[in-house]
């Protein structure tokens, strides 16, 4: 893993979270780098969503720091990090169910003056067409997969520097998987860096750069996603069962 | 005997109505402060009714100045509910919903009795005619309306539509409208949900100031106990529609002010309160998610 600061993007340091007596996260030091795929696999309970959320300051840090384009971020309110071009997809996709599509996608560009909104906007619907169709329906009545999308074009209507997503996959149609990871991959050759929560494991591991395990609240192995795919370990538990747990 | 009794019947119906729209205002401020505020602001209508006893000293300091005593009014309310703010932060923050209605009922006591101690030694106030403006009627066919009940029934009115235009038409409504829906991915989109709180309070106290207003012009005089009695109507009408129903909450507050001001005029008086919280038991009992459903 080599230093280079000039390509780093966000360096998370020897950061722990509790949950009262429970520890979320023990020491975890990870990077991302400006166009990289990262995936964090692991379990359910493993860390990653509380990591992923510690990057927007969610939860309270017991010790460590959260560096995002060379500034400290750790212990910034939430709105100022977003504002700065972090973008998480929540998990279960996140979207307000009785607001219109429009609307939804509005609040994606909450910090936005009106011109780039527009522009962000317009972009948008030219990426993802169905939403410009269906931008006057309820975001809840929307399929599973069509929320999916929704959810990612809200999230580029900030055009953030970073997107994070937590377990996209969870709960689409398999076709609806494929086009997922299809898109996921334009987008980073569009010039997106991506930080990637899944237990499609198999997937994750295909498209991205690196990627990092979770136990625990630990890293218990980092590398390249073809080092992690080929880790007996990763092998055994995550990737030969995997049909079994993601029927 | 037809013609009076309709005369009463549309007289009636008017006060309902004024009585209704004010319900329905401070209806709308207890949501707010329920879906944004993160909060069940029973003291609500008591630190309306405090505004009042403020707009009172006010006009007895300024000589019936009625335009300071509007603007008292409202400052006034605006602040007393801003200043609740940092007591309930904590709670809020540690999800702790039945503490905040634990603190508002110690805020309620409180307001009543420094009503009671240190305003008018704990008199009823009766506001100067030419601010309540019960003596000045205007006769529309058979009904006859004083100004403060048309300003009272037309200023509600504009005030919810104003309301509801921001809710639904603006970005600021957007933002408040996701944080109903789910606080947690509004977080996560990056509205500064303390900054919308703390603006829920200003908003519902800006709504109560106006309703303190429209309520001493309606009713001419004041005094500390009809807090309670507002505050139970209040829950009465939430619970009515649903918690949290905005649109539902409105239309349960005309409701119970029509039932309550028909009541009144033909059933023994002392029972109005019997006969709504009645009703309201068995709306409870049979649709227990209130009238109108949940969040509509």
């Amino acid at each position: 893993m080599g230093k280079n600061n000039k390509s780093t993007l966000l360096k998370i340091d020897n950061l722990s979270i509790s949950y009262g007596v429970v520890n979320a996260l023990r020491n975890i030091s990870l990077e991302i780098n400006k166009g990289e795929i990262v995936t964090l696999i692991g379990s359910n309970g493993a860390g990653k969503s509380t990591l992923l959320g510690s990057v927007l300051a969610m939860h309270s840090v017991d010790n460590g720091e959260v560096i995002f384009c060379g500034e400290d971020i750790t212990h910034l309110p939430t709105e100022r990090i977003v504002a700065s071009g972090i973008c998480l997809l929540p998990e279960g996709r996140g979207i307000i169910p009785l607001m219109t599509v429009l609307e939804n996608l509005l609040l994606g560009g909450y910090y936005l003056n009106k011109t780039d909104l527009e522009k962000h906007l317009k972009y948008v619907y030219e990426r993802f067409p169905i939403l410009k169709k269906r931008n006057k329906q309820q975001a809840g009545t929307l399929s599973g997969g069509e929320q999916q999308i929704l959810s990612i074009g809200r999230g580029l209507m900030s055009a953030p520097k970073l997107l994070m997503m937590d377990e996209p996959s969870l709960g689409l149609a398999p076709v609806m998987v494929e086009e997922l990871f299809k898109i996921i991959i334009d987008l980073n050759k569009e010039g997106y860096s991506i930080l990637l929560s899944e237990q499609n494991a198999r997937k994750a591991l295909q498209c991205s750069h690196r990627a990092y395990l979770f136990e625990t609240g630990n890293i218990i192995l980092k590398g390249t996603a073809e080092e992690v795919a080929n880790d007996p370990m990763v092998r055994e538990a995550y990737l030969g069962m995997e049909w079994r747990k993601n029927p | 005997m037809n013609q009076f009794a309709l005369e009463v019947f549309g007289a009636q119906l008017v006060n309902s109505l004024a009585i209704g729209s004010i319900y329905a205002i401070l209806v709308v401020g207890f949501n707010l402060l329920l879906l944004i505020g993160g909060i069940f602001q029973y003291a609500y209508p008591h630190l309306v009714v405090m505004s009042m006893y403020i707009c009172w000293l006010v006009l007895m300091a300024t000589n019936n100045n009625r335009i300071l005593g509007i603007l008292a009014a409202i400052l006034a309310s605006i602040v007393i509910n801003l200043a609740t703010e940092p007591l309930f932060r904590p709670l809020v923050k540690r999800k702790a919903s039945v503490h905040t209605f634990v603190l508002s009922l110690g805020i309620a006591t409180i307001a009543m009795d420094v009503m009671n101690r240190m305003i008018n030694t704990g008199r009823p106030i009766a506001f100067p005619p030419q601010f309540s403006g019960l003596q000045s009627l205007v006769k529309v066919g058979i009904v006859t309306i004083s100004i403060g009940q048309f300003l009272t029934i037309f200023g509600s009115i504009v005030a919810m539509f104003i309301f509801i235009y921001m809710l639904y038409r603006t970005k600021q409504g957007r933002a408040f409208r996701a944080m109903a829906q789910n606080l947690f991915v509004a977080r996560v989109l990056g509205i500064p949900i303390t900054r919308q709180r703390i603006l829920s309070y200003a908003i519902a106290g800006l709504l109560g100031g106006i309703s303190a207003v429209f309520f001493a012009m309606t009713l001419g005089s004041v005094w500390s106990t009809i807090a309670d009695i507002l505050a139970l109507k209040v829950l009465v009408a939430v619970l009515l529609a649903g918690m949290g129903n905005l649109k539902g909450g409105l239309i349960s507050a005309y409701i119970i002010g029509i039932i309550e001001g028909l009541s009144l005029a033909y059933l023994p008086g002392d029972w109005t309160n019997a006969i709504v919280f009645g009703f309201v038991i068995a709306i409870v009992i049979i649709k227990p998610k209130g009238l109108f459903g949940l969040r509509a």
